[in-house]
């Protein structure tokens, strides 16, 4: 991912992004790192397609950023479709896949 | 490029003459990721799959033709590119919801262009720049450079 700031926010995860036991089965919505789309692009995407506040959006951001990919939800196969089509329409390298 | 103003309404761009024709131009690239470049999944490709992916194919094929039309709109409107009537240069005003097209245009013209470049994992040194890939080096870059002046607007109004 693009680097577009000097210093980074020190985020804790939250309660949502913590792994879970006994979540339901169905498709993660996967966003994977590339060196071309910039941090606060990939933050200012990730609020609006999920609605997230800034410091959860920025977590999964970081996430993409310096593991590679972020699971960013689960979810039944047609929703999940429908936000791997919302982050693809910004050309994020969004995916979706079946939750084993 | 400066944010001159800004309320609930607008956002008001003042742009020198370069930049206005830079921003034309680049606008102008527009769409530039190639066709079936995005995938829907990274694993098999079962019918299910296969039949998601035509749809996700359709969709950002008919979104890019809207987009392409609201590009087209947004520089023949000379009430929201125009002459800045206080001096030299020009006026960009958007309102909040032409943001996030308008963003989505920049970021297909960057990546495109990344892709033309052959998704180079590295920054492109400038020594290598050749006729055959400038092109896309600038464009990617000035995109690049439009988005994040229109990205610190919206931050900075939040």
């Amino acid at each position: 991912m693009a680097e577009t700031v000097e210093t980074l926010p020190v985020v804790e995860q939250d309660e949502e992004s913590k792994p879970k036991s006994g979540l339901e089965p169905g498709y993660r919505v996967i966003c994977w790192n590339d060196p071309v789309n910039y941090m606060d692009y990939v933050t200012h995407v990730f609020q609006v397609v999920f609605g997230w506040p800034r410091k959860k959006a920025e977590f999964h951001m970081l996430q993409v950023h310096e593991q590679g990919k972020s699971v960013l939800t689960r979810e039944s196969l047609e929703k999940a479709e429908h936000y791997v089509h919302q982050l693809q329409r910004y050309c994020l390298h969004a995916t979706m896949e079946r939750d084993e | 490029m400066n944010l001159v103003a800004a309320n609930n309404e607008a956002y008001v761009f003042h742009l020198g003459r370069r930049e206005k024709t830079l921003l034309t131009e680049v606008l102008g690239l527009y769409p530039r990721v190639p066709a079936g470049y995005q995938r829907l999944s990274r694993q098999g490709r079962g019918a299910e799959v296969e039949n998601a992916q035509q749809l996700l194919d359709e969709a950002l094929a008919e979104q890019r033709a809207e987009n392409t039309r609201l590009v087209r709109r947004l520089l023949a409107d000379p009430a929201r590119l125009g002459p800045d009537p206080a001096g030299k240069g020009w006026l960009l005003r958007l309102s909040p919801s032409d943001f996030e097209w308008l963003l989505q245009v920049l970021n297909d013209i960057r990546v495109g262009s990344w892709v033309n470049l052959g998704c180079p994992e590295a920054r492109l040194d400038l020594k290598f720049l050749a006729p055959a890939n400038a092109p896309d080096f600038w464009a990617m870059e000035f995109s690049g450079y439009f988005q994040m002046q229109f990205l610190e607007a919206l931050n900075h109004r939040a």
